[in-house]
């Protein structure tokens, strides 16, 4: 290898507090050569989007990074604002998650794509220039539609403007692209469509990538060598396909392991017990040491080097060697579980959903959008059923509708024998028999807890307004927070000192105070690391063992919905297309878009993105344009 | 099970947050705290704390200038300023107390029922707030007490009826952004009742809000209250309040200007200590509680 186009060496990352410091990222050494794709992988905490960030200079207020970043000879950590600006842009580039802030607003999207642009001797280019530089842009990232750049980013949908995000980032023909999550907030098929685009212009420009994902299926499919981050630090570096074929540090392993297979479901999913640490909780040890099931004394005696364990590959643990066989096995053992074969059994009706439509806006001479049209479902009682589709296909609408959240427009919802269309109109006891019957987990755990109130007040609520003459409240809540993995000392906690996966477990708490007997669980590990995404799908199965509690478990994602419900609906503008039993469905899937949803689902060998490289037909972007344009402006845009 | 080896890391993020919340406060702020306690001591003891009686009038030594015994001088009726300014203090205080927690409590009740309940509610409360909100407030006062016939308690419950809509507004707009997030429909799925959603778990989250507004309503209405009192539409006259005696003394101004400019300046001081005071406690207590 000739020199790398970009070297990191001792990067150490740290934000100041009053008091000291608080590490971020210590000891990060990283080379990228021209026209390779690296992809940094870990979960959140791991300090893997602040090392893209200090590359391009945007390190947020206070603070700071040390040690050496070269690029082009320089050491970018010792530029100039002025000097670093001529490399941001016109050198490296960078791709941010969020689509939707990512682009001015206020600014046309040829503008942003077009306004650094210089010809030859440095002066700005003509009106007619710059339109046929930003329509070739346009093209080049798939969109044909010549409108869009005359359009404002609001007029356009997510992946649409992810596209022309990517578009303005490579305007300048930079020699190094980093992309932060830059599929995350999109749908799989559109994921799938841009990944593709980011990957072949990559490649027929000979750009250096970064790509900075969560996600270990994504790197795989799209990048040459594999850089694993965990709490701030390096745990192992190595080319993709040997990560893939046989990892090397324990946490990657548990990584590989814990994603739920897309093809088959498992009785219970592998997880990695507890939860990211702090960098400085785990400093002079081996970062990884509290949840590794190797763990050793000597483990902790002091901070593991980055050893060459192989042709190009690093690992950050002692005992690799060691346990080399022991991790191939579980990974072996791992592949080797079998598919649980699903009983198909006759189950009670508990909910009837019979034609429900849902309309939003159409006041005030607006337009009306139709979130849900003429949907029916059916669920049984102890029966888990999955309702999946890409955002604003309605999922969430219709959650919304059993809980008496959102009202139909027209159609019938029979809940447990009581008609439950609008919760307003019903009698009050019928209506608190209702709430009693139909509890529900929601998405962002951040958010579904009151943050002024202490768990235990939270969840003894739940508990009064139910039997307002409950006794002993406080040993209740105790039993609640055991059964969902909780201490009951956790009572006396505020959610802001809880982890993401433990106020999942505290809203499935909240949830099963009513005894209820079925639960909307709307995205309800969507939000969550990997790691802990398996141990809250864990936590649901053996739930529904003990309970009999039926789920209508909401999501996007297909892997995941395998591994928890019987039957699955795909919904799609509002419409079912297809429904079945979950291997039926996920399997042999009939309907085209359930299978280009099962054909987008990331896979690790990378042939999935094969099939994303050709151009979208023009009819199709135009048809998801205007389509954002009519439901961007109602309620429906506000549901993911 | 699995999860129990979850419990480290809230730890460390307990330790970082009370080490954040034992922070000091930046040294204006704590001057201020100074100020605004010694307002709120010299409230409480009144005149227990003055040097002489406030009200004794001594008209052998009137108009003296600052001396050993009279650290500000006396006044015309030969009554000791300092003594005056200390006892004002309480006059200064309470008006605006009441105000201000009568205000919050109407602006609190209507601004969650507004934002919460939404449709023919909002539209009445808001319309009839912005009306009130458009009247010239001081004057709309002036008015109202010149035909009732002024005196400090009437003056109060006019600037409380007056302040209220900013509260109002304010909760309101809040309380809209609060109806919106998980939490509110989570404590619907749970069947929870309309009023204490609205009063048991959005209103803690807006207390910050509604506390530092209270404190700039206070500066608001501590100002507004000491203009009615210069104007002679407020305390009666010859009672020890600041703004009484800024207009009683401002025609001893070149005899002892400090009669008048002490007033002054007790009410300058008072009120932007409150205003500083009440940014500040917003950020702080905003912080309260937040996720990351």
């Amino acid at each position: 290898m000739s020199d790398p186009l970009l070297s990191i060496r001792g990067l150490r990352i740290a934000s100041r507090l009053d008091s000291g410091e608080n590490t971020i990222l210590s000891g990060l050494d990283l080379d990228l050569a021209a026209g390779e794709t690296l992809g940094i992988v870990g979960e959140s905490g791991s300090g893997k989007s602040i090392s893209a960030r200090a590359v391009v200079g945007l390190l947020p207020e206070g603070v700071h990074a040390t040690g050496e970043i070269r690029y082009g000879g320089r050491d970018l950590l010792s530029l100039d604002r002025r000097a670093l600006q001529r490399v941001r842009g016109s050198e490296i580039a960078m791709i941010f998650q969020d689509p939707f802030t990512m682009l001015n607003p206020l600014m046309r999207c040829g503008q942003q794509i077009t306004g650094l642009l210089r010809d030859d001797r440095g002066k700005r280019l003509g009106r007619d220039a710059r339109r046929a530089a930003a329509e070739q842009r346009l093209a080049e990232v798939g969109i044909s539609d010549p409108g869009v750049v005359d359009a404002y980013p609001f007029e356009l949908s997510g992946g649409m403007r992810q596209r022309v995000g990517i578009a303005a980032a490579l305007a300048l023909d930079p020699k190094l692209v980093i992309a932060d999550e830059p599929s995350t907030a999109l749908d799989v098929t559109t994921q799938k469509e841009i990944l593709g685009r980011l990957k072949e212009l990559q490649q027929s420009r000979g750009m250096g990538l970064i790509l900075i994902t969560h996600d270990l299926r994504v790197a795989f499919g799209m990048c040459d060598r594999i850089a694993v981050l965990y709490a701030g630090g390096l745990l192992e570096q190595a080319p993709a396909e040997a990560v893939e074929e046989a990892p090397r540090h324990p946490y990657t392993l548990g990584l590989l392991l814990c994603e739920p297979p897309g093809d088959r479901r498992l009785a219970e999913l592998s997880v990695i017990p507890g939860s990211v640490p702090q960098p400085d909780e785990v400093a002079g040890a081996c970062r990884f040491a509290a949840r590794c099931e190797w763990c050793r004394p000597e483990c902790t005696a002091g901070e593991p080097p980055l050893l060459e364990v192989g042709p190009g590959r690093l690992s950050a643990c002692i005992r690799e060697a060691e346990i080399a066989d022991e991790m191939a096995a579980a990974r072996a053992a791992a592949s080797q579980r079998g598919h649980l074969e699903l009983a198909a059994r006759e189950r009670a009706p508990l909910v009837e959903v019979r034609e429900v439509s849902k309309l939003f806006g159409g006041r005030h001479g607006g337009r009306e959008v139709a979130a849900l049209q003429r949907v029916s479902i059916e669920l049984g009682a102890g029966e888990s059923v999955g309702l999946v589709g890409e955002s604003g296909s309605g999922k969430t609408t219709l959650g919304r509708c059993l809980l008496g959240l959102e009202t139909p427009t027209s159609g019938s919802i029979v809940v447990d024998g009581i008609e439950a269309s609008d919760y307003q109109a019903l009698p009050a006891a019928q209506r608190r028999e209702l709430r009693r019957t139909v509890q529900m987990v929601f998405q962002d755990p951040y958010s579904t807890l009151n943050p002024v109130r202490t768990i235990g007040t939270t969840l003894a609520e739940a508990l009064t307004v139910h039997e307002p003459r409950l006794r002993n409240v406080r040993d209740r809540v105790g039993e609640l927070l055991e059964r969902v993995g909780l201490p009951a000392a956790y009572a006396a906690r505020k959610p802001s000192a809880l982890s993401g996966g433990q106020r999942q477990r505290v809203a499935v708490a909240r949830a099963l105070a009513a005894n209820p007997r079925l639960i909307v669980c709307d995205e309800a590990v969507s939000a969550l690391d990997v790691s802990v995404q398996a141990q809250i799908l864990n936590l649901l199965v053996s739930v529904r063992e003990q309970t009999g509690v039926s789920y209508l478990f909401i999501t996007h994602d297909l892997a995941v919905v395998r591994q928890i419900v019987d039957r699955i609906y795909v919904l799609r503008h509002g419409e079912i297309v297809e429904a079945g039993p979950a291997d039926a469905v996920l399997d042999r899937p009939q309907h085209p878009y359930t299978r280009s949803l099962v054909a987008s689902v990331p896979r690790a060998d990378g042939s999935w993105l094969a099939a994303g490289a050709d151009p979208a037909p023009a009819a199709e972007v135009l048809t998801e344009r205007l389509g954002t344009v009519s439901t961007g402006t109602g309620p429906v845009a506000e549901e993911e | 099970m699995t999860a129990l080896s979850e419990q480290q890391p809230p730890r460390a993020i307990g330790a970082f947050r009370r080490r954040r919340r034992r922070r000091r406060p930046p040294l204006l702020i704590l001057i201020c705290i100074a100020i605004v306690g010694l307002v709120v001591i010299c409230a409480v003891t009144g005149t227990l704390l003055a040097p002489h009686d406030p009200d004794l009038q001594d008209l052998g030594s009137s108009l003296q200038g600052p001396s050993a015994s009279h650290l500000l001088g006396t006044d015309d009726s030969g009554r000791d300023i300092l003594s005056r300014i200390v006892a004002g203090a309480r006059s200064g205080f309470v008006g605006p107390l009441v105000v201000v927690i009568g205000a919050a409590t109407i602006g609190t009740t209507l601004g969650l029922i507004a934002g919460y309940r939404g449709g023919w509610r909002d539209t009445l409360i808001m319309r009839t707030a912005d009306l009130v909100f458009a009247l010239p407030g001081l004057l709309v006062a002036i008015v109202v007490l010149g035909v009732l016939g002024g005196g400090y308690w009437t003056a109060v419950a006019v600037l409380t009826v007056l302040i209220a809509p900013s509260d109002t507004r304010i909760v309101r707009g809040a309380a809209l952004a609060q109806r919106e997030l998980p939490y509110v429909d989570a404590a619907r799925t749970l069947g929870l009742s309309r009023r204490r959603i609205m009063f048991r778990h959005i209103f803690p989250n807006l207390l910050p809000l509604i506390v530092a507004n209270a404190f700039l309503n206070f500066a608001q209405s501590l100002v507004a209250l000491s203009a009615l009192s210069f104007l002679g539409l407020g305390v009666s006259p010859g009672e020890a309040d600041w703004g009484r005696m800024l207009s009683d003394n401002l025609q001893l101004i070149e005899d002892n200007p400090l009669a008048a400019l002490a007033a002054g300046a007790a009410l300058v001081v008072t009120a932007t200590s409150m205003n500083l005071l009440g940014d500040w406690m917003y950020e702080r207590l905003s912080d309260r509680g937040r996720a990351r």
